[in-house]
């Protein structure tokens, strides 16, 4: 059981007043009665389960997205979400987890499958008849916004273009996660283009899922060794100083600290180390802004003089990490680019929760806030979102194309094109030879 | 750099943002979480109760006087309230949101609460207005009795069954004990929703829906007897709240409908927090909640910047300018420990508390002298910048005002908002005629 140490999550639990604002802004108990709200599901069921008991006293904390508004708005600090993450692995250690639970924990392994045929696997997967088997088989929704599989890993394009990748004695640790890996290398390349132009070199380590899918599902031994291989494989970097930037918010917040302190492990140098070298990548731009060191060689995003529109959208799991909104504060810079701040709670799919058929139509309901928001913005082409899978819940609620904010930083450098979702043809013909810079 | 940060995100917060923002001032609001606008009914109570005396307060302006020398209200005068109080109602006017003065300057409405007491407020949102039981004899000492006709106008108080915290049969008997004519009356909730265990906020969204209004309209109107005035919860709709309360009106023939807060959360505070912040967004002004303040870097009198807690290392917030809006002990401003300390929970500063936990508290918890650790606070000049032992500024860019300031007890004098917006009105005033080197 879980040690009750200073700021714990189980100690967090005795500040609760019991206030109902937490329930005032959870967006699942605003749209369904299954979930009673995070004070119910959370610090009161928490009471009843002791430790040792076996059962967990409710199964509807089941329900509980994981999406930590309710952290983001106590006024006291009870770590709720983390109470209900953890009273969810109480329930699958008593009760056993569905395949569907164990498979969508496991989209690493599902990525890299996919991935030896990236063709193959999209028709296997996008199919309606695999998609009908999928929901009445397995219980995943036969609407939810599965990603694609892309026709080049991040990795295959690092190693097809490694002698133009620049070389410096400046370096950063580029942690891109498993979407990034399979589904959406631009975004990657997009990073990388940025953070070259920037005059890094960027190390792209061997890393492993970050194991917040599985710490999602309840399934707390397996994230544990995904957790613990992931500091193995980043120790020798973050103990040599260099920051490790990840462009998925919800991967860098389970290396900060999600990890960790549901899992109640012991925070020794190296998990240490991890969690003060991790950086969002545009809270890493921002320390660059702040100091005026961040290149300013911006261009508009639109030939025709016009202003260009973008609704942002800072995921509930990047407000967790509890750094504002520094998207805001780099895009700002970028001339004749019109931010729209969304104020929206949550988009609704959580991760893998809107996946679940019984819980689709919940993520639905709950990102309709979101959807409106975009929706009164008048006719935009585009918007941004820091989170893979709230960029695809995001089209598919808004049948608008979702990028991620770093995309556009990089058309903003000329270093991408936004419309392809790829790296600049002038960039990509570059001559082969490496580019060194001198420091 | 900004120009001016302000820490909490209550209505002191809000309003100072709101304050500064219109001068022109750069100005950013952060907070540990969701403030206690949620908490409260809504209405803006100037002053109700004086120390040491039971008898409710009929005309504030004459009762004012009568407070400690140092209470903030003596360092503002009547004239400087009453202009805060304008700028108050206009904000909230031009938000769709309107409040009211009862009819002198300083005369207190009197509402009844979930209890079937009399509350006495000063500025009510129009939907509470036909509540005032001082439209009705008998008027205590003190209320002028503002019955425009001869007709008596009773009142039924009419609940939904199934809805937690509010009894109707409760309120109208101890409103009977006082000498008003009241009935109560039930309507089932089934009406509205088959889910069990509806919040008032529940409630509140469900009634924003125009078809759910007309059947909730008809419902009520079969209920109504001719003049009688009828009080429901304060259910009634959270975005549409104006056209149901004109729905309504219009059903039942015109006859006065009102609200009675009930307990968090409270849906007339809720419409007030929304209200402002929608203000605050279209003035640009960025709200970041789930920031605490772990930390504060100074030069000599000089705050360089603040601190706040994220999931890795602290979060620098740098400004020309700082307002402390923290709250008091229940909005988290303060904070004690089993040792008897109480602390300052974001600079430290030095409290009027007693700092010895015998001395906290009086033994009748009813006492109408209150408890001096609810009277302790912050102690300002008139300038509303906090001060240290020797009666000098602690910082020469801090500014403090709402409940975290010293000589007053805001709960128990129902002086909260009146404070809250007089002191941030003045805080703004004067922080904003300082040169940007502060003092």
């Amino acid at each position: 059981m879980y040690t009750l140490s200073l700021h714990s999550v189980g100690m967090s639990l005795d500040e609760c007043i019991k206030c109902n604002i937490c329930t005032s802004y959870c967006p699942v108990s605003e749209v369904t009665e299954r979930f009673p709200g995070p004070k119910y599901a959370g610090p009161q069921s928490e009471r009843f389960r002791e430790i040792g008991q076996p059962h967990s006293p409710d199964t509807s904390v089941d329900y509980c997205s994981g999406c930590r508004v309710c952290n983001e708005v106590c006024p006291t600090g009870v770590r709720i979400a983390e109470v209900n993450a953890r009273a969810r692995a109480q329930m699958v250690a008593a009760r056993g987890l569905s395949l569907r639970n164990r498979l969508l924990g496991r989209n690493e392994r599902i990525g890299m499958v996919g991935s030896l045929a990236p063709g193959l696997a999209n028709f296997a997967l996008h199919n309606p008849i695999s998609r009908w088997l999928a929901h009445a088989l397995l219980g995943i929704a036969k609407h939810a916004p599965l990603p694609h599989w892309h026709q080049e890993t991040l990795n295959d394009w690092l190693t097809r273009t490694h002698a133009r990748r620049l070389r410096s004695a400046h370096k950063v640790v580029y942690f891109h996660g498993c979407a990034t890996q399979y589904y959406e290398p631009f975004v990657g390349m997009a990073v990388i283009l940025v953070l070259e132009h920037l005059g890094y070199e960027v190390i792209v380590p061997v890393q492993n899922c970050c194991g917040l899918p599985l710490l999602s599902n309840g399934e707390f031994g397996a994230a544990e060794s995904y957790h613990r291989s992931n500091i193995a494989r980043l120790a020798a970097y973050v103990r040599a100083g260099y920051p490790l930037l990840g462009s998925s918010t919800s991967c860098t917040l389970t290396l900060k600290e999600e990890a960790a302190d549901l899992l109640d492990l012991d925070m020794d140098a190296d998990s240490q180390a991890l969690k003060f070298a991790t950086w969002d990548i545009f809270e890493w731009l921002r320390v660059r802004l702040d100091a005026g060191t961040l290149p300013t060689d911006f261009r508009p995003l639109r030939d025709d003089g016009q202003p260009f529109i973008l609704p942002y959208h800072a995921p509930c799991q990047f407000r967790a990490h509890r750094i504002g909104k520094p998207v805001l504060d780099v895009l700002r810079q970028i001339p004749k680019l019109i931010l729209r701040e969304s104020q929206a709670r949550c988009c609704g799919i959580a991760g893998t929760y809107g996946y679940k058929a019984e819980k689709y139509q919940i993520a639905m309901n709950v990102g309709k806030e979101l959807f409106d928001f975009v929706a009164a913005q008048g006719p935009v082409s585009l918007t941004a979102c820091d989170s893979e899978t709230c960029r695809w819940q995001l089209e598919h609620g808004t049948g608008v194309l979702s990028c991620h904010p770093i995309e556009v930083l990089a058309a903003a450098y000329g270093l991408y094109d936004l419309q392809a979702r790829r790296p600049t043809l002038s960039v990509e013909s570059e001559e082969d030879s490496p580019r060194i810079t001198a420091v | 750099m900004i120009d001016l940060l302000i820490i909490g995100a209550g209505l002191t917060g809000l309003f100072a943002a709101y304050r500064a923002a219109q001068a022109g001032l750069q100005v950013r609001v952060i907070a540990k979480g969701i403030g206690a606008t949620h908490w409260h009914a809504g209405t803006v109570d100037v002053l109700g109760y004086l120390p040491g005396k039971e008898a409710a307060v009929g005309n504030w302006e004459l009762a004012i006087p009568e407070l400690p020398a140092a209470h903030p209200y003596q360092l503002l005068g009547v004239e400087a309230i009453q202009t805060a109080l304008d700028a108050f109602q206009q904000l909230t006017a031009d938000a769709g949101l309107p409040y009211e003065r009862a009819g002198a300057p300083g005369q207190n409405h009197l509402l009844p609460s979930p209890l079937g007491v009399g509350r006495p407020v000063y500025l009510v949102p129009v939907g509470q207005r036909a509540g005032d039981l001082t439209l009705e004899l008998p008027a205590p000492a003190g209320f002028q009795h503002r019955r425009a006709t001869q007709v008596e106008r009773p009142l039924v108080i009419v609940g939904l069954s199934g809805i937690r915290d509010f009894y109707p049969a409760l309120i109208a008997e101890n409103l009977q004990k006082q000498g008003y004519r009241v009935r109560s009356a039930m309507l089932p909730c089934s009406l509205l929703t088959k889910w069990q265990g509806h919040s008032p906020l529940q409630l509140a969204r469900l009634l924003d829906v125009p078809a759910e209004q007309e059947r909730f309209a008809e419902a009520v109107a079969s209920i109504a007897v001719a003049d009688e005035r009828l009080g429901l919860p304060a259910v009634l709709g959270l975005h549409n709240h104006s056209r149901l309360m004109a729905r309504l009106q219009e059903a039942s023939g015109n006859r006065s409908i009102f609200e009675i807060p009930t307990l968090p959360p409270s849906v007339p505070g809720i419409r007030l927090y929304e209200a402002l912040r929608a203000r605050l967004y279209r003035l640009g002004v960025r709200i970041e909640v789930g920031m605490e303040v772990c930390g504060v870097y100074t030069e000599g009198r000089r705050i360089q910047w603040l601190e706040t807690e994220t999931s890795s290392r602290p979060l620098h917030h740098r400004a020309a300018k700082y307002l402390l809006a923290s709250g008091g002990i229940l909005g988290g401003g303060m904070r004690g420990d089993h040792s008897g300390r109480m602390t300052e929970t974001v600079f430290d500063l030095p409290l009027t508390v007693p700092q010895d936990r015998s001395q906290w508290l009086r033994p009748l918890f009813l006492d109408s002298r209150g408890h001096p650790v609810f009277q302790g606070g912050v102690a300002v000049n008139a300038r509303f910048q906090p001060l240290d032992a020797s009666a000098a500024p602690v910082y020469e860019n801090l500014w403090a005002a709402g409940a975290i300031l010293s000589h007053t007890d805001p709960i128990r004098e129902r002086s909260r908002e009146g404070v809250a917006i007089a002191t941030s009105y003045a805080a703004i005033q004067q922080l904003n005629n300082c040169s940007p080197q502060g003092v």
